[in-house]
């Protein structure tokens, strides 16, 4: 501002100090060609030839006047934060001063609109695989700015970090899964418009909104008058989710009666090109108003919601993709009745209510208060199945390896049944009731049960939170070189798991018992029940019809509170910030039903009679009764994070910046129970994750170039992780649980966007990420059961987590998986006349498979012969890399005004032009073992899970604004 | 505003128009068209040409070492097993005028799949007619690594069960066969193809003989084969070794393998105080190879071929009974039965789900008979039952009195 005035100031001073030779000048309004809004702080360089003539800045509502101008031919350069360059011809004739009016600026987000349904929903059962990508925001940092969009397609996290770590908010209230720590943005995925203002902050920055983490954040305005004051609708067809996008929105803006009103629609249906049984019939609705009243406060309050389902893909093991030729090939669909249907379909309505109060008393402090929640329904559905056949077509029975396999010690030699299967595979259009799901022999074996009892059904799992928030910060400016900033928040999380029978599949009932431990326990009936107390009532298992629940239902109970202050401070040309957050964080499991396998006691505490037989509990390691129902033991963690940062301008086009941060973070639920589903037992050795972030970075900016360059340094210590699997050696559902994972992750991020200067408006803009982002720690195991109280193996080292190191010295290094550690790319960006044109080509290298930290034991490389062979070690424990990727990207968008009112506008992007099909984004390892080889001295892996990115695809968006 | 609603009304006609929806859908999201009920097969609806023989015929094909059938050959028969209950695993039988067949599907749960009493032909063109000791089943060719033992597998490829295996009409259950000691011993002279085996057959007037037998291996994920008889406990040659069971489940071997050993004078202890376990005298070995008592020996303790075992490792300095239970998993047991003479083993698994149902104490006592309704089987020219429902619907006990 200050800037502004002093450049206005001199320019009119001048203008009156020479008010006769020459007269001549330009003016006009430089606007946002999206909304006409006027941008504040553009800057416009007047150049003669190669000569810089004169250097303006514009106001608050984006005006502009070069005086002074002798008569002749110039070229005005308009440069503004997040906009694309845009050159200008003026000439100047007869000593006037020419109007040039509204000069539009196309913003420079990328043309694509990032969320959550930029991504395929992958299937990942209880893998403990996660396989959220980091979504980068931020157009104004050139990294982020090109990196969020080029490397959306292998699933990039920034500096290798879970996305957890990065910050969400909506309306200053942070609304990453109170549970998991997962990304929200499936909240409002299809609201694009009604979410497309926000702030952002990256890497261990700390913004006026939030304090953050250590991976930057994100703040969504979601109010009314942040919507841009047009209507808009679009349609889009993209070929790699979904066929169809039609949204529409309308904002008011803040209107001269104090009133801001929004409202955002749309939908999102249809399958595509790449992966059957991968559709949406999703839609989105938000409402928002804003009332400002007076100049000093004003309360805002929004309601939406995304209603809508879409079918999920799964992985499976590179011979299944290999057979079918196709490494897109889905396991979760079927044909039924000639369409095709999907048994995992994530069926999702959970609207979000906020109240925001926002107080602004004087230009040097203002407020805000955010009262937010979020209910509703979160489904997921798929097959379940007593006493009847495995009906995943992709099971490893139903594969030719499980016939035939060249290592004689697995003992598999059967060629005929190897080539039938082989056969079936390779042809699966002939057989498409063996190669997909067999949706009507589900139907027809329920069909002849007697009485009706259904043997297949399609269960919802349910995660339904009600998640009720409190934010408040503020902002004091107490000087031009020290503000303070500050906030609270308080969250009370309640969610409920339990699932539900969605579909009998023809048959009239489904019995509500649990068929694994039938298997173990079936002279004793009680312990079968799913609902003890219900049997204990009734002397018989409960009967489930269609929107019943049954198996398991709990409450995961979350409770944070927190508070942060941050102090910014400048003193010529150093600024930096020092800052500090403190939270106390709580959760238990509240079990809703009373499991047979996990009674527990009584209300009175005293031993349960049931059939006439007194129940002896079992006991956890500090002498508490193991039990399914009721409260568990509350964990508490008390956290706190502190972070400084320092800047130095080195010259006007130049700045060094450096942050340091600590954090120590309390674990989330979903990392802290052994079997939420089936007993209230806590992890032993819970620790909260102590994080120590630092980076250090290079700014240079001028007109048309802009550099970043960044170099990092992370630790990560104490991480657990809990997954669940099948396993073989125990022939019994089976949970591992780890503590003690400790990450590094180190490596340089460089971004930079120049003028070719040899094509006018041409520039060059190249990104690379390269990182080292590994294991550090040797980790613990427990394994469990979900039919026992008994420990299988009791927080066991897992030697071989961090390298596979052998006998003879040979130590390999493993990496922290799912996403490149170097990613790179190099592109040309033209934009003329409202014309825009990218085309870039990207390398992606050093990425790794997600490991599972049974292969890692002693116990599986020693095997029967307890004898671990370095052979053996180094087939057991190494990690899967995946070769690299080159990937091609063009994108082109053209917008058109009619009648200087409305505005046409189209973009085209084609992603993968190469049509790579090779390209693995992620996948794990099966935590199952072969067990049964003829020498019985070893152990052999199951195959692992892929993923892979779609091949050549694209999209197209038309737009109209008025 | 009132553009608003216009061009909301608009985009709402647009989005829930039918027609566009299952243009760009093609993809069903509910479950409401189900599919048609599934065809079951006739003898004129068969694929290709159909040349049925009986089932008895079939078995007269066999050669020694097993026959791959080349012919075009059918069987037809109905179904009589069901595994259920559990004590059948991976196998249909079926059974015509002429004689009952085990045929290898190898699948679980086929009895929600093939009701007792359907119809079921069987292509047999391209399967393998083989013997398990002795007993005849019709399997896909074996596999052909260097251990397999078997003269056929489990036809365990879907695209082969439905190549061969056809189900038939629905229809009702079969009443089991009233079989006396003599026609057991007409087929067990008979042999392989004797028409029996493989039957649902009612034995009455069936006698306990207070024995068992029952083979587990200490620890299952070591060698157990015969040639290993140091990782083999067999529990034969001494009456029940206190089993009151029709089988045991992984708990209740647990529960077997402490059960004390009590006389009229009471429980019998160590010198050390701790109690004489019923189990305590079986003895590690098989055969002629015997190595001792499994509470007081350990694998460290014994020799082979003039070695230590080695391959124990960690385990080799627990006793066999340390290791029994640590590996504890459910197993068969075997209960002896007189049937005029005859010899019947009434076979059930550990995984089966009446595994831990007791015996009638009548029949364990010698008070009462029992007709047991199951699977004839021939095992080693010996007669064994398989259950096919639980004990309390297929054996039925009654005073040797007469009384029920």
């Amino acid at each position: 501002m200050k800037k502004l005035v002093l450049t206005l100031s001199a320019v009119l001073l001048s203008v009156l100090l020479s008010a006769q030779d020459p007269t001549g000048g330009v003016k006009g309004t430089v606007v946002n060609r999206e909304d006409r809004q006027g941008i504040e702080n553009a800057n416009l360089t007047l150049l003669q030839g190669a000569v810089e003539i004169a250097k303006v800045t514009t106001d608050t509502a984006g005006n502009f006047l070069i005086p002074d101008l002798a008569d002749g031919m110039y070229t005005l350069v308009i440069d503004a934060p997040d906009f694309l360059e845009t050159r200008v011809e003026v000439t100047v004739n007869d000593g006037y001063v020419k109007n040039m009016f509204n000069l539009s600026v196309t913003p420079s987000q990328k043309l694509s609109d990032l969320g959550d349904d930029s991504f395929a929903q992958f299937d990942m059962d209880d893998s403990g695989f996660k396989d959220n990508p980091t979504i980068l925001f931020g157009s104004q940092d050139v990294f982020n700015s090109i990196a969020g969009y080029n490397f959306s397609a292998v699933r990039f996290r920034a500096r290798g970090y879970a996305s957890e770590s990065q910050d969400v908010m909506l309306a200053g209230v942070k609304l990453n899964d109170a549970v998991t720590g997962y990304s929200p943005y499936s909240l409002w995925s299809g609201l694009n418009e009604a979410t497309r203002s926000k702030e952002s902050a990256f890497g261990s920055e700390v913004a006026d909104f939030g304090f953050g983490g250590y991976n930057g954040m994100t703040n969504i305005y979601g109010n009314a008058s942040s919507m841009r004051r047009l209507l808009r609708g679009s349609v889009m067809t993209n070929s790699s989710l979904y066929r169809l996008r039609l949204m529409t929105s309308y904002g008011t803006g803040l209107m001269d009666n104090g009133w801001a009103f929004a409202v955002n629609f749309s939908a999102r249906l249809g399958g595509n090109d790449w992966i059957d049984g991968v559709y949406y019939k999703s839609f989105a609705y938000y409402f928002a108003v804003d009332r400002a009243i007076g100049n000093h406060h004003k309360i805002g309050a929004a309601f939406f919601g995304t209603p809508g389902e879409r079918g999920a893909q799964n992985a499976s093991t590179q011979e299944v993709y290999d057979l079918m030729g196709d490494n897109m090939y889905n396991s979760n669909w079927g044909y039924q009745n000639g369409k095709v249907r999907n048994a995992r379909v994530r069926k999702v309505h959970e609207p979000v209510a906020f109240i925001k109060y926002d107080f602004t008393p004087n230009d040097d402090f203002s407020a805000s208060a955010t009262v937010l929640y979020r209910f509703g329904k979160n489904g997921y559905t798929a097959l379940d199945w007593y006493d009847a056949q495995d009906p995943r077509p992709d099971y490893y029975r139903n594969l030719p390896s499980y016939f035939m396999d060249e290592r004689e010690d697995m003992n598999r030699d059967n060629p005929l049944k190897w080539g039938w299967t082989r056969e079936v595979w390779t042809h699966s259009s002939d057989f498409p009731e063996l190669t997909h799901i067999n949706w009507d022999r589900l139907y027809a074996v329920n069909a002849i049960q007697d009485g009706g009892r259904s043997k297949y059904v399609q269960e919802e799992r349910h995660v339904d939170q009600s998640d009720l928030n409190f934010a408040g910060s503020f902002k004091w400016r107490q000087s031009d070189k020290f503000t303070l900033t500050g906030g609270v928040s308080a969250r009370m999380n309640k969610t409920e798991y339990y699932k539900e029978v969605a579909d009998l599949l023809g048959g009239r009932y489904f019995m509500d018992i649990d068929n694994f431990a039938e298997r173990d326990f079936a002279a004793q009936p009680y312990k079968l029940q799913n609902d003890l107390d219900y049997y204990m009532e009734h002397g018989k298992a409960r009967v489930l019809v269609e929107g019943d629940k049954y198996g398991y239902d709990y409450y995961a109970q979350v409770r944070d509170f927190g508070g942060w202050l941050n102090g910014k401070f400048s003193a010529g040309k150093f600024s930096g910030n020092v800052g500090v957050k403190a939270g106390y964080n709580s959760f238990w499991r509240e079990g809703l039903l009373r499991k047979g396998l996990f009674p527990g006691v009584d209300e009175n505490g005293r031993n349960l009679i049931v059939d006439g037989v007194e129940i002896q509990p079992t006991y956890e390691p500090d002498g508490s009764v193991v039990t399914s129902y009721g409260k568990s033991k509350v964990s508490n963690f008390f956290t706190y994070a502190a972070k400084g940062g320092l800047s130095f301008v080195i010259s006007s086009h130049q700045k060094i910046s450096g942050n340091i941060g600590y954090f120590q973070d309390a674990p989330k639920f979903n990392q802290a129970f052994l079997s939420p589903r089936t007993r209230n037992s806590l992890v032993e050795g819970l620790e909260p994750v102590k994080t120590f972030s630092s980076d250090i970075n290079w700014l240079f900016f001028a007109t048309g170039i802009n550099i970043r360059l960044t170099a990092f340094y992370t630790a990560i210590l104490d991480q657990s992780k809990v997954m669940s699997a099948y396993d073989d050696l125990q022939n019994a559902f089976s949970n591992f649980a780890m503590n003690n994972i400790d990450e590094r992750h180190a490596g340089i991020e460089f971004g930079l966007k120049v003028p070719t200067r040899i094509v006018p408006n041409l520039s060059l803009q190249t990104v690379l990420a390269l990182g080292r982002y590994e294991y550090i720690s040797t980790p613990r195991m427990t394994q469990t059961l979900d039919n026992s109280a008994e420990t299988v193996m009791e927080n066991v080292l897992v030697p071989y987590w961090r390298t596979t190191s052998l006998h003879d010295g040979t130590v390999k290094q493993h990496y922290v998986p799912s996403t490149p550690q170097i990613a790179a790319s190099v592109g040309l960006s033209y934009n003329y006349n409202y014309w825009f044109i990218d085309a870039d080509v990207e390398y992606f290298g050093e990425s790794y498979l997600d490991m599972n930290p049974l292969y890692r034991t002693d116990y599986a490389t020693a095997g029967r012969d307890l004898n671990a062979t370095d052979e053996e070690i180094l087939y057991m424990t190494s990690q899967e890399k995946f070769d690299p990727a080159i990937l091609v990207n063009f994108s082109v968008g053209k917008s058109w005004y009619i009648h200087r009112k409305y505005q046409l506008g189209m973009n085209i992007n084609a992603k993968n032009i190469l049509n790579n099909r090779d390209v693995k984004t992620g996948g794990y390892e099966q935590t199952r073992i072969v067990d049964n080889t003829v020498n019985n001295e070893r152990y052999y892996r199951f195959d692992p899970k892929y993923f892979y990115m779609p091949g050549f695809n694209y999209m197209i968006n038309v737009y109209f604004r008025f | 505003m009132k553009k608003i609603l216009i061009y909301f009304a608009a985009f709402a006609a647009l989005v829930s128009c039918t027609d566009l929806k299952e243009e760009w859908q093609p993809v069903l999201t509910c479950g409401d068209i189900e599919p048609a009920p599934k065809t079951l097969y006739t003898e004129s609806s068969l694929p290709g040409e159909v040349n049925f023989i009986s089932i008895t015929d079939l078995k007269k094909m066999y050669k020694s070492g097993g026959l791959e059938i080349e012919d075009n050959v059918w069987i037809k028969g109905q179904v009589t097993s069901s595994d259920k209950s559990g004590n059948i695993y991976r196998e249909l039988y079926i059974q015509d005028e002429t004689g009952g067949i085990d045929v290898k599907v190898g699948k679980s749960s086929l009895y929600s799949e093939y009701l007792l009493g359907q119809w079921v032909y069987v292509n047999c063109k391209g399967l393998q007619l083989g013997a398990y000791n002795g007993m005849p089943q019709l399997g896909a060719p074996p596999d052909e690594t260097s251990t397999n033992e078997y003269e056929t597998s489990y036809i365990d490829v879907q695209v082969l069960i439905d190549q061969h295996v056809f189900p038939g009409a629905y229809d009702e259950p079969l009443d089991p066969i009233a079989i006396t000691p003599a026609d057991i011993r007409t087929s067990i002279n008979k042999g392989f193809t004797g028409e029996l085996w493989g039957k649902l057959v009612k034995l009455d007037g069936l006698t306990y003989k207070n024995e068992i037998f029952a083979l587990v291996y200490p620890n299952p994920n070591l060698p157990h084969k015969s040639g290993n008889p140091e990782n083999r406990v067999f529990f034969s040659d001494k009456g029940t070794w206190g089993i009151t069971t029709w089988a045991m489940s992984k708990n209740k071997m647990l529960e077997y393998l402490d059960t004390p050993y009590v006389t009229p004078n009471g429980a019998m202890v160590n010198p050390d105080g701790t109690p004489v376990c019923i189990w305590d005298e079986v003895e590690v070995g098989s055969g002629n190879t015997r190595y001792g008592a499994i509470a007081r020996i350990t694998p460290a303790s014994v020799l082979k071929d003039g070695k230590t075992l080695d391959s124990f490792g960690d385990d080799a300095y627990l006793t066999y009974k340390e290791i029994m239970r640590k590996y504890a998993s459910a197993n068969y047991v075997s209960h002896y039965f007189d049937f005029g003479g005859i010899d019947v083993q009434v076979r059930t698994s550990g995984y089966a789900k009446f595994s831990d149902e007791e015996l009638d104490g009548r029949l364990r006592e010698g008070t009462g008979s029992a007709t047991i309704v199951g699977i004839l089987t021939i095992y080693n020219d010996s007669a064994q039952i398989t259950l096919v429902d639980e004990p309390s619907i297929s054996v039925k006990v009654k005073d040797v009195a007469g009384t029920n």
